[in-house]
């Protein structure tokens, strides 16, 4: 019941972060692990949405820091992103792909504020990270994205 | 225009559905590993409830944590509550707007 | 100029517009109690703001999203004490959270085109047709098949509550405040929490 109340928020966050379903999926079945191992400390449904959340970002960006160390990130892999969505229009699968572009922190606080909805306040609690990061996590990255599309755009026209 | 690109974004990164049997697959993982946790689980929350029966203090701290918990969840909820609200009040002036000789 | 290509022009819209009508008290007069004199004193009945909202959860089950907020006073209260302000947002929210008595939401979106039936909202509407409520805004679009109906409840021209029904093709939101709403203060959080502020100049502007 647990599982699958939160099971769309888990994954999605995890595939919006790792990018492949199958790494995302197991990132998911660890985290739930996790959340049966620990499920006495938590303390409402408040804290249940707020523990998992934090769980399975700051996990992804572990395993992204630890991928970056070992490769530098495959374009096959940003490319594949727009297959998890079939039937999307193109610019949602190329604006899933800027946001992939971005720096594992920033991706976070995107994927937080933009997915999930969560003010810079919680996003903060949630990383562990000052509200003004997050707010300019935010800042650059909409600013990142919009340089991008505009120089398609008018490569375009 | 940074709002119409937020916008844009939201319907980008709207949450997925993970794969069919998702839930099956996790708790198939899960019940093994409860089933052997539960014994020693059992005489670690015995121990837990002594202590915590004689430290009146771990209970009040508990009560703060659970009610700022709370409070940052009630907080959430009110600033939701006011996004839909506005959203759906944009959808109608939207609305009114698009109507031909208005 | 938008980074996104503008769509062609969209087709007539059914829409239409209800004035905002200052309403009179609605309370009711029943017999009272008899004082200590004999003479009976008229007790004055004020209706509730509050909405009587249907068990959804069968259509939750259904949906693959669901807000489901429920607010009384003292959940207010507490959010109150969380809120910061010296921080412009929390500080608009705190005023436009003044006064209020309770906020309740039910948002459900689908996956499909008909998921729920006007019949599943009809309880809510019959109670919006109470002595109190006057409907503010009453919009129908063709283009986007989404219909969004604003009522709100005065009593000797105060405000005491308002309810939002909008009602689209795979979503529909229930919204009841209850309390001295300020329609001005909760309109002035609109571009804040990430809500993009409504900005019509650009959609009257020709082609790109």
């Amino acid at each position: 019941m647990l599982v699958r109340a939160q099971q769309r928020a888990v994954y999605s966050l995890a595939l919006r972060m790792l990018v492949r379903s199958d790494v995302a999926e197991d990132l998911a079945h660890e985290v739930f692990m996790q959340l049966y191992a620990k499920l006495d400390s938590i303390e409402s449904s408040g804290h249940l949405v707020f523990w998992l959340r934090k769980v399975t970002t700051h996990r992804a960006i572990d395993q992204l820091r630890q991928r970056a160390r070992v490769e530098t990130s495959s374009l096959d892999e940003v490319a594949d992103v727009g297959a998890h969505d079939e039937g999307d229009p193109l610019w949602q699968q190329r604006l899933r792909q800027l946001v992939l572009q971005l720096s594992p922190d920033a991706r976070a606080v995107m994927t937080l504020r933009y997915q999930e909805d969560w003010d810079p306040t919680e996003i903060a609690a949630l990383l562990d990270m000052p509200v003004n990061s997050v707010k300019s996590h935010l800042k650059r990255s909409l600013d990142t994205l919009r340089q991008k599309l505009s120089g398609e755009t008018c490569t375009k026209s | 225009m940074h709002e119409e690109l937020e916008s844009r974004l939201r319907e980008a990164l709207r949450p997925t559905t993970p794969p069919p049997d998702f839930a099956a697959r996790v708790m198939a993982r899960v019940v093994p590993t409860q089933r052997r946790r539960a014994t020693a689980a059992w005489w670690l929350a015995a121990g837990l409830a002594a202590a915590v029966l004689i430290a009146v203090g771990v209970q009040s701290h508990l009560k703060q944590q659970r009610d700022i918990q709370a409070g940052m969840e009630a907080r959430r909820e009110v600033m939701q509550a006011l996004r839909v609200t506005n959203q759906k009040f944009d959808l109608a002036v939207r609305t009114v707007h698009e109507a031909p000789g208005v | 100029m938008s980074i996104f290509p503008k769509t062609a022009a969209a087709p007539l819209l059914a829409v239409a517009v209800t004035a905002a009508a200052t309403s009179l008290a609605a309370g009711t007069l029943a017999p009272g109690i008899g004082t200590a004199s004999g003479v009976a004193s008229p007790v004055v009945t004020v209706p509730s703001a509050q909405l009587v909202l249907p068990d959804f959860s069968a259509l939750a089950a259904k949906a693959t999203d669901s807000v489901n907020i429920t607010l009384d006073g003292s959940l207010l209260h507490l959010a109150a004490g969380f809120l910061n302000s010296k921080d412009p947002e929390d500080a608009a929210t705190l005023e436009a959270i003044k006064g209020l008595q309770g906020i309740y939401v039910r948002s459900f979106t689908f996956d499909t085109d008909a998921a729920y039936r006007e019949a599943d909202i009809d309880g809510v509407r019959r109670q919006l047709s109470a002595p109190g409520w006057t409907r503010l805004i009453q919009t129908r679009s063709r283009k986007t098949h989404a219909d969004v109906d604003i009522y709100m409840m005065t009593v000797n021209g105060k405000a005491l509550g308002l309810a939002l029904i909008a009602s689209e093709a795979r979503q529909f939101t229930i919204v009841n405040i209850v309390g001295a709403i300020d329609l001005d203060k909760l309109r002035k959080l609109e571009g804040q929490f990430g809500v993009p502020k409504l900005d019509l100049s650009s959609q009257k502007s020709s082609g790109p």
